[in-house]
């Protein structure tokens, strides 16, 4: 036949779907790609925004969305790029220095800010000491907010005046939160904050001063990312952003954005599977068809072309309806959801939908080529004899091909190529070994089942027919069960996690400054209180001056976490004991044969490598005026997390009792316990109390919502594996209808049919289940492994799963072959 | 004179169609005794296959009653019909309709299997041999020629020895040679096991080698011939 304009072809194309659509042929393939399409448009929808609603919240432990760093002042230019961006601006300068009233003076953290402070979270703070909390900007110049222990150890009241530098400054309000100190408890000294207008006549920032200097930047991320590219970073200078921000907040993030990806992973992998069932049913279906066009004349390729057309054209449409369906499907989530998400949730973009509908016609392209390639290739005289089928092709290769578009877009989607190689591999490695497995098993099985009632030899017939079909199925519907024991298996793990890292009761308040002489009455005034009071552990503040000799400066790197630990004092603490949830990694905790004649120090492993330590190094401390020196005896583990006294430095016993020591503990409170606190506080006046209550709940908040997120998303997966498990018996179809309407006219009854469908049912989804927990164990292990971080034990309920497997199979296979029991015997006869 | 095997009395079709109600057979009634032979014939669309489905209880008239070795199909349910069936009735389709999953053995053993017989594969493998396919019992249908599969739906109609066979253009998809053979198959074995046969055809040589010939127009019986 001569050459077909694209024009024709396209037309011939779209009146054949148009009529295959009429006579409900795309019926499943349809349905496969609208679910593939909508449940991953809705998932990274979801996760999207949900991403970037979780991302506000940690923004305001920076209180913006972009922090500017560093030890001298920022270049005009690192300005006004922000400026130029659209990006709003605050400015803050912080540094210690003595706040001076009649009474005395005190070492205050001062903040000094202008009117734009904060960009992000609020600014709390309370007309008289222990007054109810009111939200707020902060302090007008000339005057000045400080915490309630400043007031109380100068001895001060709302509307008096205290003199920082050359600047008196007059006390307006008492400050009770600031958004990026929340997380900043251990700091000794009280905060104090001030207009920046006022910086300069305080004359206490001069060149060589001890000053942090931040911009604070708000604005699209688009923008953000424009200004983190454009600006150079002077040596003293760091950008941080909210997963840089906050040691907590960040983990938990960034464990719950793996998780969603994962999710987003798996709902992709179960489209492709639901493509593929589809697609290669699309194409047995067009057998004859395709036949008859090539007897018809149509070429090799024309045929080809028609068939591709009417796949793209079948795709592009389900994809349109699949991304607006799961857009509209994740609007009504978030509306669901209102009163538990931040008011504040960013559109999302388009991104999400296209990556939907890529999804979809990815795999499309990649599951349906290699059926589609076997219609070019069908023998026109298979018109004559219906039993000649396309020769075999390099199914290999075609197939090769679908899973490299399945790789790409699972690595696009997550741009984790450890996640995606886990994933992938696994599953590929997993549905190798065990496919082959499973073709042994059925080969066997046809041996034993020459004894098998009828039921079972009419159910597993079926299944013995086509071994390699079974076997496919058997894979298809492991992939499900495995996809989705694989995502309830890590949001269990994941929620265990943080549940762990946040108890119901975890230490709400710090108590800071406990003299020595009131150490023991305000241990059991405590003790009445809160049911489970830390310790009470020694604190001298002291700061690290040589190691080994060597002064610390010349050794540090600028602005590593080393950097910040010894640019102030630390909490120099001693105990007897390791304390709870530090964890010994190095040397060992003190023996009564200390060779050396130095005492020892443990120290926190993540500083020690920041600063090079190893066992047996010499430090030196200036404690109060007068050098200390120690050795390392042993490195420690440390759970920042967990909301207890932690330390860098352990001292051995007997070595800082001489120095001038206040006590520190952390507690748990009951909300309502307020006026405790408060009578807690009268009682020992010298005591700073700290409420961290606040953090706890931004934590919390924020750990729920990622809960909240991984239960939806969960459901999500669930209602894309079951839609799946329905495609793929829909694929059958059409065979069990003929061989329900025979059995009947021959006179088998329904109870039968039924028993026949659950015995092979129920072995394919016992043979799934096997599979499933096989390949979840391994995909977990890799998972735990190299991409959570997380410590991996063998899941014994996964064995449980050929049970659920055959159960869930057995149940939808019945069900999802409904059809086949309940049609007419009569239709043998129109058959003909 | 034997016994009534199978009656119809005043049998009427009706299907819903685009314009109204269809009647596809009007009032129909005929009796048959046990052992006897009937063939239906008439042109396409005349109610042939419809007739058959009613009497053998594949499906349900719209008005009158079809008593099948003493079952008033009406009154029963589709598995009570599907269990007279299975005791009483064998099938030879036009297009062979063998399970594809099963073997050429297996298929013959299921209408026994159905009824619960142990001797099941014995049976079936006599029959096979009676239908000259004893050398091709683990076969499956699809290695097996037209007039092969059809000589297997054949043995599997005779297996549970039913009193009446229904048999349903059971040459049309077959070459005229392998159809003459596969007819007197079914005719010699028909007298063997005594059984009451219902054919329908198009084949007036056929249609004329039964006892009764009925022809049917437009759903109406037309002619009712007794050789």
């Amino acid at each position: 036949m001569k050459q077909l304009p694209f024009t024709r072809l396209l037309s011939l194309a779209s009146r054949q779907l148009l009529r295959d659509a009429r006579a409900g042929e795309l019926r499943v393939l349809f349905f496969a790609l609208l679910i593939a399409v909508a449940a991953s448009t809705a998932i990274g929808y979801f996760s999207a925004r949900l991403n970037d609603g979780m991302l506000l919240r940690a923004t305001e432990f920076l209180a913006a969305d972009l922090r500017l760093t560093g030890s001298s002042p920022s270049a005009p230019e690192q300005i006004s790029t922000g400026k130029q961006l659209g990006l709003e601006h605050a400015q803050l300068v912080e540094f210690s220095s003595v706040v001076a009233s009649d009474a005395g003076i005190q070492l205050a953290s001062i903040k000094a800010a202008d009117s734009a402070y904060p960009l992000r979270g609020e600014l709390k703070s309370a007309a008289a000491l222990y007054d109810a909390e009111q939200i707020g900007t902060g302090p007008q110049p000339g005057e000045a907010w400080a915490e309630a222990r400043l007031f109380v150890a100068l001895n001060l009241k709302p509307g008096d005046s205290v003199e920082v530098g050359a600047k008196t400054l007059r006390l307006t309000r008492v400050l009770t939160f600031l958004p990026d100190e929340a997380g900043d408890f251990y700091s000794l000294t009280p905060h104090l904050l001030m207009h920046l207008d006022d910086l300069a006549a305080t004359g206490v920032v001069q060149p060589g001063s001890r000053v942090r200097y931040q911009e604070l930047w708000r604005g699209e991320a688009d923008a953000l990312a424009q200004y983190r590219q454009g600006i150079t970073l002077a040596p003293n200078q760091r950008l941080e952003d909210a997963k840089d921000g906050n040691r907590q907040v960040g983990s938990a993030l960034g464990r719950a954005e793996r998780y969603l990806n994962l999710a987003s992973l798996a709902a992709v992998l179960l489209a492709g599977v639901a493509v593929a069932l589809s697609a290669a049913r699309f194409a047995a279906r067009r057998f004859d068809a395709s036949a008859l066009l090539r007897c018809l004349g149509l070429s090799r390729n024309q045929a080809l072309g028609l068939f591709s057309l009417q796949l793209a054209l079948l795709g592009i449409t389900a994809s349109l309806i699949g991304a607006l369906l799961g857009w509209l499907a994740q609007l009504a989530l978030f509306n669901l959801l209102q009163d538990l998400l931040p008011a504040q949730i960013p559109p999302g973009g388009l991104w999400p939908a296209l990556a939907g509908m890529a999804t979809g016609l990815v795999a499309l392209a990649g599951f349906a080529l290699p059926p589609l390639a076997a219609l070019g290739r069908v023998p026109p005289l298979r018109v004559l004899r219906r039993d000649l089928l396309p020769v075999p092709a390099s199914s290999w290769l075609v197939y090769g091909a679908a899973l490299l578009a399945l790789g790409l877009i699972m690595w696009r989607l997550s741009l984790d190529l450890q996640l995606t190689f886990a994933l992938l591999g696994g599953g590929l490695v997993t549905a190798l070994l065990l496919g082959g497995l499973l073709l042994l098993g059925l080969q066997s099985l046809r041996r034993m089942l020459a004894g098998a009632s009828l039921p079972w030899r009419l159910g597993l017939g079926q299944l013995l027919r086509h071994p390699l079909a079974a076997a496919g199925q058997s894979l298809a519907f492991g992939l499900i069960i495995l996809a989705m024991a694989l995502i309830a298996l890590l949001r269990g793990e994941l929620l265990d996690t943080w549940q762990d890292q946040l108890p119901e009761n975890a230490p709400n308040h710090f108590a800071l400054n406990i003299l020595p002489a009131d150490k023991y009455a305000f241990a059991a005034r405590l003790n009445e209180l809160s049911p489970h009071p830390a310790p009470l552990f020694p604190v001298v503040p002291g700061r690290l001056v040589m190691i080994n000799g060597e002064p610390v400066r010349q050794i540090v790197s600028k602005e590593s976490q080393g950097e910040r630990a010894i640019r102030r004092d630390l909490s120099l603490t001693w105990a007897e004991d390791l304390p709870a949830d530090n964890n010994l990694i190095a040397g060992n905790w003190w023996t009564d044969a200390n060779t050396s004649e130095l005492p020892g120090v443990s120290v926190e492993s993540e500083l020690a490598e920041s600063l090079q330590l190893k066992l047996g190094d010499r430090l030196s401390f200036s404690v109060g005026g007068l050098n200390r020196d120690a050795v390392v005896s042993s490195l420690r583990e440390v759970d920042w997390n967990n909301f207890q006294p932690n330390f860098y430095m352990i001292f051995q016993p007997g070595t800082l009792q001489d120095l001038p020591v206040t006590y520190l503990t952390s507690f748990y409170l009951p909300p309502q316990y307020e006026k405790q606190l408060v009578e807690l506080s009268r009682a020992f006046p010298a005591v700073t109390l700290l409420q961290v209550e606040a953090l706890l709940e931004q934590l919390r908040s924020i750990l729920a919502q990622v809960t909240l997120a991984i239960e939806f998303v969960l459901l999500f997966v669930l209602a894309a594996g079951l839609a799946v498990l329905f495609a793929g018996l829909q694929a059958t179809l059409d065979e069990r209808i003929r061989q329900g309407a025979l059995l009947r006219a021959l006179g088998a009854e329904r109870k039968l049919l039924i028993k026949a469908r659950r015995a092979e049912f129920g072995l394919l989804g016992a043979s799934s289940g096997l599979l499933a927990a096989f390949g979840c164990e391994l995909i977990s292990f890799l998972l735990y492994r190299f991409a959570f971080d997380l410590t991996w034990q063998p899941h014994p309920w996964l064995l449980l799963l050929p049970l659920i497997g055959a159960l869930l199979v057995g149940t939808a296979g019945v069900l999802g072959t409904r059809r086949a029991l309940n049609i007419s015997p009569l239709t043998v006869l129109r058959e003909g | 004179m034997s016994s009534s095997i199978l009656t119809a009395r005043n049998l009427s079709k009706v299907v819903p169609s685009t314009e109204g109600e269809l009647t596809i057979l009007h009032d129909l009634s005929l009796e048959l005794v046990s052992g006897g032979s009937l063939a239906i014939v008439g042109s396409s669309g005349s109610g042939k296959s419809t007739l058959l489905g009613l009497l053998a209880g594949l499906d349900l008239p719209s008005s009158g009653s079809v008593v099948l070795a003493g079952n008033n199909l009406a009154s029963l349910d589709e598995d009570q019909r599907a269990r007279v069936r299975a005791e009483h009735v064998g099938f030879v389709f036009q297009s062979f309709q063998l399970l594809d999953s099963l073997n050429a053995l297996e298929n013959v053993m299921l209408p026994l299997e159905l009824e619960g017989h142990t001797d099941a594969r014995q049976r079936a493998r006599t029959l096979l041999d009676r239908v000259g396919l004893g050398q091709r019992l683990t076969h499956y249908p699809r290695q097996l020629s037209g007039g092969e599969q059809q000589r297997v739906a054949i043995a599997r109609a005779f297996a549970a020895e039913p009193a009446v066979l229904f048999a349903d253009e059971p040459t049309g998809n077959l070459d005229s040679h392998t159809g003459e053979r596969i007819s007197d198959l079914l005719f010699e074995l028909n007298q063997e096991r005594g059984a009451t046969l219902v054919l329908v055809t198009h084949d007036e040589r056929l249609a004329h080698r039964c006892q009764r010939l009925i022809r049917l127009e437009g759903g109406h019986l037309v002619d009712h011939v007794e050789p």
